[in-house]
């Protein structure tokens, strides 16, 4: 892709869903169009463009942030969470992913992959939160079919099993 | 091992099939499919929203770095027409929707040029060096500039500014509004507003010289219908176009119409022999693709003191924007509400004139619930304003209006015919699960705390599944009676079913499948559900309007029924017994009462395809079957709901706090209990949307002043409360099974139920009646100053 006129571009190492990665990257491409169209994972999805719905939301160093308002020069020395990090199939599937299709927390599931990394960072600061604090945890993403309610249910199901799983796990 | 028992699917709270896909992220929406060689467009689009086209110099774009291709709307105009779509009123007037604008621009936001170059990156450094001579025109931004005397016209050969004039009278109003006891006059408006699925528009094409095919992915709800459009405009024969719509990412409607990029992408791929992209920015979506709602009615209401309705007259204007759309026409809200607006009432004298209004604005489309919610919004607030008139609770005024149990299928005074209903029934639940009377004590409670509380109620009927002669009385072009279905076993005896709609959010893969596997008695886990594809499906509509269960369904359980025929005639064959003498259980044909006589589905399946002469004489190698259905008598089939909204207002600063919101919610026989609560879910949080924060805000030179999130507020997980749904299952008279649609309910009533909310709440400073959507904090403190000065006074 030939994003810029000067051809300038900048070096970046990256981790890349714990694996290590370097690219060379033009300085205005925005994160979230690197990752979707050079690194090919394309569960990361844009709905807005100006930081707002929170479609294209990733962890980036564990924390959440909107890649369309990120440069992909920006990350170098970052580790990058995408969806495509957490299960790898049906039979594979994360506890956040499983909670959300036993809960049909997603309709058209193009907010969905954003929504389960927000719910993500939630519950490895707060392994246990109340409705209040999924509901607040995740203003920042606008999902237009569900209505919430079968969001926030499918959190609080994921934080109860994870906490299950690590009691399990001594 | 099957998960659920074949035979036993339909109604049972079932997960979807197809969630892990866009769980995993692996969804392929029609950004992520990748092409080689393709290159991107951006657009070059008006500023302006009414002006003559002078000079357009691209010569700076095309010599601009990376780029391959600039088209103009003259250049374009040889290549493709315009979109019409007539309607067959004798009023009617119509507008030709240039794919790029020629001599004129209609509209801020519409396009009048396109950029083809390597990235959208580079695509839009170059559309920035389009220059355009714009020669402004007298902007009509508004139903009021457009009906004013002198009023500029702005198509040409048009006497005004309607697209269409609308009059209905049933009964005789004149008589009764003289003998009534009281008439009351209402203005009510519901702002512009739209759909936002989080997924903007976006296609590709690619033109195959040596087929000479081109081939279409679009985010569409209607990929038939765009094929047929696209073939229309192009003049290339359906047989050479393929429309794909893979994942979409929402609809919502504002995805069920064909759009001037769809055919400018087109053309660009032919001109270019290169696969082309588009993808829409929210910025051109919230501008350029299709708002919705934008309705002024005035209501005359004649009432007796025992709070009947006795009759009404409603004069209705429909800002339609600037051009009519496809497939829809801009006669759709219009007549749509002129129909529906009686709702569940025993109205039986009304009056309505209803007028679709051209505008320098976006064109006016479909948006769930499509002039619904404005039509419920009206009749629902009619229903509060006479029971504040006559001083009864609004509960019981409804109750005494409402169309009784007895008198289903009830005729309409607009003549749609309600098939079936539970009206009192879910009014009596809602009363129930809301635990109404004492929400009405903890108000009274609040209030002595200095808390303004209020509860609002509201109750409509959907009509849904739309068939055939609805669609004729609206005077539409394309009749969309019906959806179709092919169900085809293969030889290992498992079954695609192809449909005509689309899914995009609905969860037709589980639905439909479940429906076709209780037909066949196979396992959930062997049906598979493909749609969207052009060159694989039956033709049909595509979804929208409440409709793909009951009529892809239907379809889906007829041709179903076909194979499971042929499967009990085979069986029975081989096992030599008549055909009335078998049945189909456990994925088995066995003689009746003589278990493990049986021969398996997928033996049957096997032989018919690769045993031909085990066949019964006349049958033929092919387990295969298409069939449509069209909902009888063609009005479609009406489900129904009544709601409750529990509010808190700061009088202080307008804000409204929704504490509560409780939906009782009949669509007939259910058959995914779980897809339907997340469908009445959505469509509710959609509903609040609209109630409360969504509006699209154009000022007096047509400039529109919401393009970003930032501006058009959508609601988040914050702004919707836990919302409460219980249900009851009146099933149709005339359907398969009993269903009813229900994918828009919940988007119609929220309207009208937190506007009773809120001038419930704000009851103790003086009655001033709410009758804008969306109530803004800014109008919730105008009603409160108007309630203190009714008060004062």
């Amino acid at each position: 892709m030939s994003r810029t006129t000067d051809r300038r571009e900048v070096a970046v190492r990256f981790l890349l869903n714990g694996e290590k990665r370097e690219a060379r990257v033009d300085p205005r491409a925005l994160l979230s169009d690197f990752i979707r169209h050079d690194l090919g994972l394309t569960g990361t999805h844009v709905g807005c463009e100006h930081g707002v719905c929170g479609t294209c939301t990733v962890l980036v160093d564990g924390r959440s942030v909107r890649s369309c308002l990120l440069f992909a020069a920006q990350i170098d020395g970052a580790a990058i969470e995408t969806i495509e990090g957490l299960g790898s199939d049906r039979d594979d599937l994360h506890p956040l992913q499983q909670a959300f299709w036993e809960h049909h927390g997603l309709q058209c599931g193009f907010c969905t992959p954003a929504m389960i990394m927000v719910a993500k960072e939630l519950l490895a600061t707060n392994p246990d939160p109340t409705d209040e604090e999924i509901r607040e945890a995740i203003a920042g993403n606008i999902c237009r079919c569900t209505g919430y309610v079968f969001i926030v249910e499918a959190i609080r199901a994921a934080a109860h099993q994870m906490a299950g799983e690590r009691r399990a796990d001594g | 091992m099957a998960e659920h028992e074949p035979g036993r699917l339909v109604g049972a709270r079932i997960k979807r099939t197809e969630d892990p896909r866009f769980l995993l992220g692996q969804a392929r929406y029609v950004d992520d499919i990748v092409l080689p060689g393709v290159l991107e467009v951006a657009f070059v689009r008006s500023p302006m929203a009414h002006a003559e086209i002078g000079a357009i110099d691209v010569a700076a774009a095309r010599s601009a770095p990376g780029v391959h291709h600039v088209i103009t709307g003259e250049e374009i105009a040889q290549r493709a027409g315009p979109i019409r779509c007539d309607s067959t009123y004798p009023s009617w007037q119509g507008t030709a929707f240039p794919a790029l604008a020629t001599k004129r621009v209609m509209f801020t936001g519409e396009a009048v040029a396109a950029v083809v170059a390597d990235d959208r990156y580079l695509a839009e450094d170059a559309a920035a060096l389009v220059t355009v001579d714009y020669r402004p025109l007298e902007v009509v931004a508004s139903v009021a500039d457009a009906i004013r005397e002198g009023a500029p016209r702005l198509h040409e050969g048009w006497q005004d500014n309607y697209f269409v004039k609308r009059h209905f009278v049933g009964g005789d109003p004149d008589t009764v509004f003289a003998e009534a006891d009281g008439v009351l006059e209402l203005d009510l408006i519901t702002h512009r507003q739209t759909g936002i699925p989080m997924e903007n528009r976006g296609c590709i094409a690619q033109y195959d010289r040596a087929e000479e095919t081109l081939t279409v992915w679009t985010s569409t709800q209607i990929p038939h219908l765009v094929r047929t459009g696209l073939a229309d405009s192009l003049g290339i024969p359906e047989n050479r176009l393929r429309v794909i719509s893979p994942d979409v990412g929402g609809g919502f409607g504002i995805k069920g119409n064909l759009f001037p990029e769809e055919i400018v992408v087109c053309v660009l791929a032919m001109e270019t022999g290169r696969p082309i992209k588009w993808i829409e920015d929210r910025r051109e979506h919230l501008l350029a693709s299709i708002h919705a709602r934008e309705h002024h009615h005035t209501a005359k209401v004649a009432y007796d003191r025992d709070g009947h309705l006795l009759a009404l007259r409603v004069l209705m204007y429909v800002d339609c924007g600037a051009y009519s759309v496809y497939p829809w026409t801009a006669t759709m809200d219009t007549g749509m509400a002129l129909g529906i607006l009686p709702g569940p009432y025993r109205l039986r004298h009304y009056e309505c004139e209803g007028y679709s209004v051209a505008t320098n604005k976006c064109p006016l489309g479909p948006y769930r619930g499509v002039s619904r919610p404005a039509a419920c919004f009206t009749i629902e607030r009619v229903m509060d304003a006479i029971a504040h008139a006559v001083g009864i609770d609004p509960l019981e005024v409804r109750r005494r209006n409402l169309v009784r149990p007895d008198e289903f299928p009830y005729t309409s005074v607009t003549g749609l015919v309600y098939d079936s209903g539970s009206f009192l029934e879910s009014l009596d639940k809602l009363v129930d699960v809301s635990g109404y009377h004492g929400l009405r004590e903890m108000q009274e409670a609040a209030r002595r705390e200095g808390r303004y509380l209020g509860i609002g109620i509201g109750c409509y009927t959907e009509q849904t599944a739309h068939s055939t002669s609805e669609f004729v009385k609206r005077g539409v072009p394309i009749i969309f009676g019906y959806e179709a279905a092919t169900v085809r076993m293969d030889p290992s005896g498992t079954v695609t079913v192809h449909v005509s709609t689309h899914s995009h959010g609905q969860g037709h893969e589980t639905t439909i499948a479940q429906l076709v596997a209780d037909q066949l008695r196979i396992p959930l886990e062997d049906v598979k559900v493909n749609f969207g594809d052009t060159s694989s499906t039956p033709y049909g509509m595509g979804t929208f309007a409440s409709r793909s269960a009951v009529l892809a369904g239907g379809a889906a359980i007829r041709a179903g029924a076909e194979i499971r025929e042929m499967l009990l005639r085979f069986g029975a064959h081989l096992l030599e017994v008549d055909p009335g003498d078998v049945e189909l259980a456990d994925s088995c044909v066995s003689v009746k009462g003589v278990p493990g006589s049986g021969i398996s589905v997928k033996d049957l399946a096997r032989f018919a395809y690769h045993r031909p002469e085990k066949l019964p004489p006349g049958m033929e190698p092919m387990l295969e079957a298409g069939a449509s259905y069209d909902a009888d008598p063609g009005n479609g089939t009406f489900a129904n709901s009544a709601q409750l909204a529990l509010v808190e207002v700061d009088p202080e600063t307008g804000a409204v706090k929704l504490l509560r919101y409780v939906v009782i919610e009949d669509c007939g026989r259910m058959i995914n209990p779980l897809v339907v609560d997340g469908q009445v879910h959505g469509g509710i949080a959609q509903g609040i949307g609209g109630a409360l924060l969504e509006e699209l805000v154009y000022d007096d030179d047509g400039q529109l002043l919401t393009t970003t999130f930032l501006d058009y507020l959508l609601p988040s997980s914050t702004d919707i409360p836990d919302i409460v749904v219980a249900h009851l299952e009146t099933p149709s008279a005339f359907t398969p099974g009993g269903m009813k649609g229900m994918g828009e309910s919940g988007a119609i009533a929220p309207g009208p139920v937190i506007a009773a909310a809120v001038e419930n709440a704000i009851g103790p400073f003086g009655y001033a009646f709410v009758n804008e959507l969306p109530i803004t904090p800014e109008r919730v403190c105008g009603w409160i100053d108007r309630a203190r000065a009714m008060h004062a006074n």
